[in-house]
């Protein structure tokens, strides 16, 4: 995968996993709610999940290109 | 660039305290914003660089921006003063000259770099010291916070044994009789619901008075005043239960426009103000830098969550300032100064990155950067909400900066700008020209960036590359 390339696809799953929090946290039913280990699994999403995978994401990123 | 140096001027003090003041507060917004203010900088590393785009619009927006995020970071100094219980004006001014000195100094480039290093290490000891305190590791603590079953003042608060300041005029709602003592001399205003129309009650007051309150009253006070509370009644304004802080019982598909807004506006304000960075093995510290701020913000919000009156004040420091001596006693005083040294080293490594990026887009002269500090600074001697401030600046960046960097051309830097500021402010007026506007404006009034970031972005892009414009005829 060529490298503009490879950070556009990097780039939208950062946008995905970055919508995924508002969705989560608002729709109906609000699923984002629901208890995991005492914590909602908005929270786990937002303050584990998603920033662990968003950074691991961008560091791919950053040092592949130069390989 | 390397990765560090260009997320140096995202890593804000305002940023970090507001998201960790939001947290704590319960606000519905604070999940989405915690992950936004993480992965907008992370798109903005990776996004290409863009045309090198140098025009009086950019140029003027970029100024405007850059002053708007010096004065929010300044409210937060003055708030901060506030809460170490110095005058406002003080923390204004010590961050104002720290400010201009550090963006200033020839060699704090090169020392900015490491010193960011140093200040999110120390943010992240914090929420380690106060772990044993607040019930363990961050997951234990919030479900702490998320069973209980009211929100009181402890017997040890602050604002039930001394009494505390308000940083801002605020009206407190009570859900619950209370009695309340007024430590300084100040006009108090209680709106009582308890008839139709609602009785409004003005008193000048002095120190030692006392105030009784109803159920459904609504307390009026003014920045600067200094109250006491009841020890064991509810925080007036703060969540009703642990349930409530925990799952925000505002949230609902209503909140959509604004969370799109806030991500926007996020999201806009990185790609202005966070360039592309070099790629290399080196990179790797910018996002890791970046996951441990967030992070020590969320960790903050968390356990601070736990002494609920810490964010009554309104003094979005508060949470890092106040919790140490909260969860601590008298022990936890020396990591509170810390956290301030922290902050304020923070402040300097903004500075220094924030006048980098006014000089790539505008001009190096060090006039403009007194001008941009002096101006910033008579802004933070208002008693203004240093949030609002700052999502006005990333607004005005997201709308008017960050199209000259998605641009394909010259005229398209000029032209998306141009439109976005034109929307920006026409939005931003609204309430101005439309007071009666219907509430789902709101989230416009709020953050302008929803509509004007994506006009002026496609503005832009719509204007073809320079390349590819015909050649004039003659």
């Amino acid at each position: 995968m060529s490298g503009p390339r490879g950070r556009r696809i990097g780039i939208a799953a950062l946008l995905v996993l970055l919508a995924v929090a508002p969705v989560l946290a608002l729709a109906p039913a609000a699923p984002g709610a629901v208890r995991i280990a005492g914590v909602s699994v908005l929270w786990w999403y937002a303050a584990l999940l998603a920033p662990v995978v968003a950074t691991t994401v961008a560091v791919l990123l950053l040092v592949r290109e130069t390989e | 660039m390397s990765a560090l140096a260009a997320v140096a001027a995202w890593l804000q003090p305002a940023l970090v305290v507001a998201l960790a003041f939001r947290i704590t507060a319960g606000a519905p917004d604070a999940p989405w914003l915690a992950l936004g203010a993480l992965i907008a900088p992370l798109v903005a590393v990776l996004a290409d660089g863009g045309p090198a785009a140098r025009n009086v619009v950019t140029a003027a927006a970029s100024a405007v921006s850059v002053t708007l995020l010096l004065a929010a970071n300044l409210l937060v100094a003055a708030d901060g003063a506030l809460l170490l219980g110095m005058p406002r004006w003080l923390g204004a001014a010590l961050g104002a000259a720290l400010a201009l000195a550090a963006g200033a100094w020839p060699s704090a480039r090169r020392v900015a770099v490491p010193a960011l290093v140093v200040a999110v290490t120390a943010l992240l000891l914090g929420p380690f010291a106060v772990a044993p305190a607040g019930g363990g590791a961050p997951w234990n603590a919030w479900h702490r916070s998320g069973a209980r079953p009211a929100l009181t003042f402890p017997e040890r608060s602050p604002w039930v044994q001394s009494g505390k300041w308000f940083a801002r005029a605020t009206t407190l709602r009570f859900t619950e009789g209370q009695r309340v003592v007024t430590v300084a001399a100040g006009i108090y205003r209680v709106v009582e619901h308890d008839a139709a129309p609602p009785t409004v009650r003005e008193w000048r007051l002095a120190a030692g008075d006392t105030l009784t309150l109803r159920p459904g009253d609504e307390l009026s006070v003014e920045a600067g005043a200094r109250l006491r509370f009841e020890a064991g009644r509810r925080v007036p304004g703060a969540p009703a239960s642990g349930a409530e802080w925990a799952d925000a019982p505002t949230r609902g598909p209503h909140l959509l426009p604004m969370a799109v807004g806030a991500l926007l506006t996020v999201l806009g304000g990185a790609l202005a103000l966070v360039p592309a960075a070099r790629r290399g093995p080196t990179a790797v510290f910018g996002p890791l830098v970046l996951l441990a701020a967030t992070l020590a913000a969320i960790g903050w919000g968390v356990y601070a969550a736990s002494a609920p009156d810490v964010v009554l004040g309104g003094a979005l420091p508060a949470p890092l300032l106040l919790t140490p001596t909260a969860m601590l006693g008298a022990s936890g005083v020396p990591l509170a100064l810390l956290t301030a040294a922290t902050l304020l080293l923070l402040l300097a490594v903004t500075a220094v990155a924030l006048r980098e990026r006014l000089g790539a887009s505008a001009s190096m002269a060090p006039q403009l950067w007194l001008a941009a500090v002096v101006v910033a600074a008579a802004v933070a001697l208002w008693p203004l909400d240093a949030w609002r401030v700052l999502t006005l600046a990333l607004g005005v960046a997201a709308a008017v900066w960050a199209p000259a960097r998605l641009a394909t051309g010259s005229s398209g830097a000029l032209a998306g700008p141009i439109v976005g500021g034109m929307v920006f402010l026409a939005v931003a007026a609204l309430p101005t020209l439309a007071p009666a506007a219907p509430a789902w404006l709101e989230a416009l009034a709020r953050y302008p960036a929803l509509v004007a970031a994506p006009l002026g972005w496609a503005a832009a892009r719509a204007l073809p590359p320079d390349g590819d414009r015909e050649a004039p005829t003659r």
